[in-house]
């Protein structure tokens, strides 16, 4: 019984201690934060970011966005305490917190997701002083200080098409995918069913999209690499894994497969996915790449130069580079590429996505 | 209960589970007619009996036919686990880490290593939830609840994202056996967790009901003071189980990690821990009653996928992904009826006197 | 089991609160040991959890409006425990709430809020307890686990849930009857219209709505329906022994769908408060994941109302905080997951905290909390 009176002791002390430690530190922390910002009002410049439900080094389309502010912050030169970020725990914490980064004056606020577009609205609208940035949010009316960076994800989806259907051997291809909530998703689908069937008009592609509810759709690896599997029992030769780590489930599932890089391809998405993903490398042919790190870098930029643009930004949808694979792609499908890549832009190749 | 012989206890097996042996019997008949036969042009006939949806079921019927066979383990024994997703979760980020940490290991060593640590990791986990449970008397319902969350938490507070996890098992074909058409592909050509998982049924089933241990963790589990005073000790068995329970569900932890996907994910069991316990209360506490709820769970889908796969639009694909769901309600009100658990389940067993 | 007879007062002794104290003391203190091993700052983290939970007006209002739904489906899961059913089902009731709750909200344009808005409530806790009658029915009909049940109703109300405000893809497949046609590809209802609107108590920024009024009206309501009322003495005789509530000559079989039903209705009205007073809308990422939650907050409250009212305020002050922690130290809300682990763990298992403070044994009650009896079934 003795024996246990000193660990009491301790513990009773070391709450004391944490009581006494935390609650003074409270006020200061406030009086600084307020201080702070009073100085900053001119100076600094902050750059705050908001994750969708999910984390800031997601492999995904998250940390795309938060490399984008990190590089920015690099180029204009500052300090590491001037960009933050906040995880979103819950979809309904959103406006609460794009709020916390406007009461402490960040000048610039990236909210990441479509399903953030309608806090961002409302937040740029109380508070036109601060530029906010909205990625993967289409913007139907123009705010001077919000600008929504979207993608033609059906573009790099058709040429990941065009090269998929090229490529294919048995005739059917597959594409495992996040949620058809998503509406990106949906493009990059839409695109790829376009582009294999330009250049093989009876090709089988069979594509599924993940079953499950939204928060599990694009973090069940699981699901994804055992889609990949039936899509390959089912004689697909070229699988196009579109769905953050679901789909990266799915790359890795067909890099391990048999024939994997010379009978059986894969085909990565938003990144270059050669980098992110290398246990995909073995298959990694490609990857329809939605570049949300520089669009990013650009619209903050042009933020702190005060040339924000408002609405629409559009950032670019191409394809990844075939790094081993390149010796492996003929000269003529790379030409057929690029040409399909130039009358996307110019608009006589319509995807069909969104008619 | 009567000393049981083999020719009894064969007819017993036959008695329980004759229909369940019939229906997959003719299930495996229909599915090697349909594979060898043209029928497979069909597509009706490919979506349900096709090698890829039976590759899919026995791929999703692992970790939850080891996760019920944990549940067993414990609630034969008289202790409930509704931890099992806990556990599980813990196991593969067990098996994470010392995959990441043994990556220059050559790699049958490295992933051996790891499933041990996956299983120890499970077994401890098992081992605390029956310290909360017998030592401390805590309510087991809310220690699985504590486990549950606590391995949620700690799992993706500890995640180092850029760890990656080189390599994973890989199929081994076993000699001959593979050769058989439809079920060569189908349940000889695996990766040695799901191997693994099929022995475990049988020897779970045996231990249970043809072992002194077995005769002996029932009677604990049912009736502990009577077994308490032929001289068995009830808690050092309640101990034992739940540990070894833990493991099992380590087990499929390290079949997420270290042979499906290849990668850990926050929260990558994905409910699977509760689909566990479903099938272990559906196949009312026997090993190959919860095979077969396990099996009927991963068919049904391996069927919501092939549906999608194959382009049925017509239902909007909603209803098709309740599939596996509405399945098991009805299999468990209509088939099934009344199930009954181990008598004393949750109860705290005290010795005479222990006051 | 001693503690169900023992908590019928509306009040327990203060000295009941001593226990819960110190255990949230001991995982704060426990948490901030994990957060030194692993390199974090526990003060800076600490003193961003309380300012984002009490640091302001602003946070009173975060972890004000964060209780409510925690409160309603913790009084969900406990009112079937003291049936002795384990409803896992909280989060399923949920969705289908916000949607019984959605489809009232954005129609019936021109009634007045004081038709409008009951009657979209009223619609959330009839889906409620439509889903959670369900498994009560099927256990006494057929026999099915109602563990069972909830847990697959949860997948086909999120299902059924996306599906209503689907958007319909371009695979040709029609959008769910719920959709917003103005929302492009995006998979949403439209705007609740504002008479359906739950009314603010203060407005933005504060955003707090007269929702929390509700839940205390249902904490106490389930209080006398469960400790003052014949019906709820009958439910508490079923959760302790079934067989004896038979042979007693209580309607077992009605008192379980009711109960079930019940605990459907407070889940589904914690949807429709969501949805009326909060989002204004019902997308299928606002999920049922305070379902789960409630399962937490119920076993936390020692399934007693008024324990689940302050559990509740536990949960939705460290929710509250979470991201104001992050945003003061960077360290990532997981945290919480793991201090709210171990505050259930040290409730639970009083011989811990006992154990560590040397305190002295009550005469009851050690031997946790009688939810266990919910696995057996009739």
């Amino acid at each position: 019984m003795k024996r246990i009176r000193p660990l009491k002791i301790l513990v009773l002390l070391a709450a004391l201690a944490l009581l006494l430690a935390a609650c003074p530190a409270a006020v200061p922390a406030a009086d600084t934060g307020a201080a702070d910002s009073a100085a900053s009002a001119g100076a600094e410049f902050k750059v705050g970011l908001v994750t969708d439900v999910g984390r800031v080094n997601d492999r995904s389309f998250n940390q795309s966005a938060w490399e984008g502010v990190v590089a920015a912050a690099d180029m204009l030169g500052l300090a590491d305490d001037d960009i933050k970020y906040i995880e979103t725990q819950d979809a309904k914490d959103y406006a609460d917190n794009i709020q916390q980064f406007i009461d402490a004056d960040y000048n610039v606020i990236v909210s990441v997701g479509f399903a953030l577009g309608d806090a961002t609205i409302v937040a740029a609208q109380d508070n036109p002083d601060v530029f906010f940035i909205g990625v993967d949010q289409f913007q139907g009316e123009v705010l001077p200080n919000l600008a929504g960076l979207i993608f033609n994800e059906d573009h790099s989806g058709y040429l990941a098409g065009v090269l998929a259907g090229s490529l294919s051997q048995t005739g059917t291809i597959a594409a495992v995918l996040g949620t058809d909530l998503v509406p990106p998703v949906v493009a990059f689908n839409e695109g790829y069913v376009a582009g294999a069937q330009s250049v093989n008009p009876d090709i089988n592609v069979i594509s599924t999209y993940h079953p499950g509810e939204i928060s599990q759709a694009f973090v069940d690896p699981e699901w994804g690499a055992a889609t990949a599997k039936q899509a390959l029992d089912q004689g697909a030769d070229v699988i196009f894994g579109a769905g953050g780590i679901t789909g990266n489930g799915a790359l890795q599932e067909i890099a391990t497969a048999d024939g994997a890089g010379e009978t059986v391809f894969c085909i990565g998405v938003d990144t270059d996915q050669w980098n992110t993903v290398p246990a995909a490398q073995p298959c990694l042919v490609s990857s329809a790449m939605k570049l949300i790190t520089p669009g990013v870098v650009d619209l903050v930029s042009l933020a702190s130069e005060g040339n924000f643009p408002g609405g629409n930004y559009f950032g670019d949808a191409d394809l990844a580079p075939f790094h081993d694979f390149d010796d492996m792609i003929p000269q003529e499908l790379k030409d057929l590429l690029e040409a399909t890549k130039a009358g996307l832009i110019d608009g006589s190749i319509d995807t069909g996505y969104g008619n | 209960m009567n000393q049981p012989t083999p020719a009894s206890a064969l007819k017993r097996f036959g008695g329980r589970y004759g229909n369940t042996m019939f229906i997959a019997l003719a299930l495996i008949g229909i599915a090697i007619l349909v594979n060898v036969t043209p029928l497979k042009e069909q597509t009706w006939l490919r979506v349900l009996f096709g090698i890829s949806a039976l590759n899919f079921t026995l791929r999703a019927t692992v970790p939850l036919v080891l996760g019920a066979l944990s549940g067993i383990l414990c609630e034969r024994s008289g202790i409930i686990n509704i931890g099992i997703e806990g556990m599980m979760l813990a196991g593969a980020f067990g098996g994470f880490v010392a995959k990441t940490s043994t990556n220059h290991w050559p790699l049958a060593a490295s992933l051996i290593f790891s499933v041990a640590v996956a299983v120890a990791i499970g077994g401890l986990m098992g081992a605390v939830h029956a310290l909360f449970s017998i030592r401390f008397r805590m309510d087991q319902i809310i220690s699985g609840t504590v486990i549950i969350i606590f391995a949620l938490g700690t799992t993706s507070y500890l995640y180092n994202r850029d760890a990656i996890a080189e390599g994973k098992f890989s199929s081994i074909a076993l000699p001959g056996l593979a050769r058989i058409p439809v079920v060569g592909p189908v349940l000889f050509d695996n990766p040695p967790i799901t191997y693994l998982a099929l022995i475990m049924v049988v020897v779970v089933h045996v231990a249970l009901f043809y072992t002194r241990w077995g005769l002996r963790t029932r009677a604990v589990g049912e009736h502990p003071r009577a077994a308490d005073t032929v001289g068995i000790n009830v808690n050092r068995y309640r101990y034992v189980n739940t540990s070894l329970g833990g493991m099992l569900a380590g087990l499929a932890g390290a079949f997420l990690v270290l042979e499906a996907v290849g990668q850990f994910q926050e929260g990558m069991t994905a409910g699977r821990g509760f689909i566990s316990l479903a099938a272990m209360i559906f196949g009312n506490w026997n090993p190959f009653g919860a095979l077969g709820a396990a099996t009927l769970f991963g068919y049904t889908q391996a069927l919501q996928n092939e549906l999608l796969l194959a382009g049925v639009t017509r239902v909007p694909r909603q209803f098709i992904s309740m599939l596996p769901y509405v399945v098991t309600i009805i299999a468990v009100s209509g088939l099934v009826g009344r199930v009954r658990p181990p008598a004393a389940e949750g109860k705290v067993y005290e010795t005479e006197g222990s006051q | 089991m001693a503690t169900a007879s023992t908590t019928t007062g509306f009040i327990r002794p203060l000295r009941a609160l001593i226990i819960p104290f110190l255990a949230l003391l001991v995982a704060l203190l426990a948490g901030a040991v994990v957060m030194l091993l692993s390199g974090d700052d526990p003060l800076a983290a600490y003193s961003g959890l309380f300012q984002g939970a009490f640091g302001d007006g602003k946070s009173w209002a975060r972890t004000i409006r964060k209780t409510v739904p925690f409160v309603l489906t913790g009084l969900s899961v406990a009112l079937a425990f003291k049936v002795g059913l384990f409803n896992i089902g909280a989060s399923g009731q949920f969705v289908i709430g916000s949607v019984f709750a959605v489809a009232v909200g954005i129609n019936f344009d021109g009634l007045p809020a004081f038709i409008h808005l009951p009657l979209a409530l009223i619609a959330g806790i009839a889906g409620g307890l439509l889903w959670g009658a369900i498994p009560g029915f099927l256990k006494v009909y057929t026999g099915a686990h109602e563990v069972i049940v909830t847990i697959m109703l949860n997948y086909v109300a999120s299902l059924l849930g996306g599906w209503t405000v689907y958007a319909g893809g371009t695979q040709g497949q029609t959008p769910g009857p719920l959709w917003d046609r103005t929302a492009g590809a995006i998979s949403e209802t439209p705007d609740v219209l504002s008479s359906a609107q739950l009314p603010w108590l203060f407005g933005p920024p504060y955003r707090v709505h007269y929702g929390i009024f509700l839940a205390l009206a249902a904490a106490i309501l389930i209080w006398w329906l469960i400790f003052k009322t014949p019906l709820g003495f009958e439910m508490r005789t079923v959760g302790h022994n079934m067989r004896a509530a038979r042979y007693a000559g209580i309607r077992v079989n009605y008192t379980i769908i009711l109960a079930m039903a019940l605990a459907g209705g407070l889940a589904g009205l914690a949807g429709a408060i969501e949805t009326l007073g909060l989002n204004h809308k019902f997308a299928p990422e606002f999920g049922g994941a305070v379902g789960f939650d409630g399962i937490t907050v119920a076993l936390l409250g020692q399934t007693h109302p008024i324990g689940v009212l302050l559990a509740a305020f536990m949960f939705g002050a460290l929710d509250g905080g979470a991201a104001a922690m992050q945003f003061e130290s960077g360290v990532p809300a997981d945290i919480i997951q793991i201090i709210q682990a171990l505050v259930l763990a040290f409730v639970a298992a009083p011989l811990i905290i006992r154990m560590i403070f040397r305190l002295r044994r009550q005469t009851h009650g050690d031997a946790g909390s009688p939810v266990s009896a919910s696995w057996s079934g009739p």
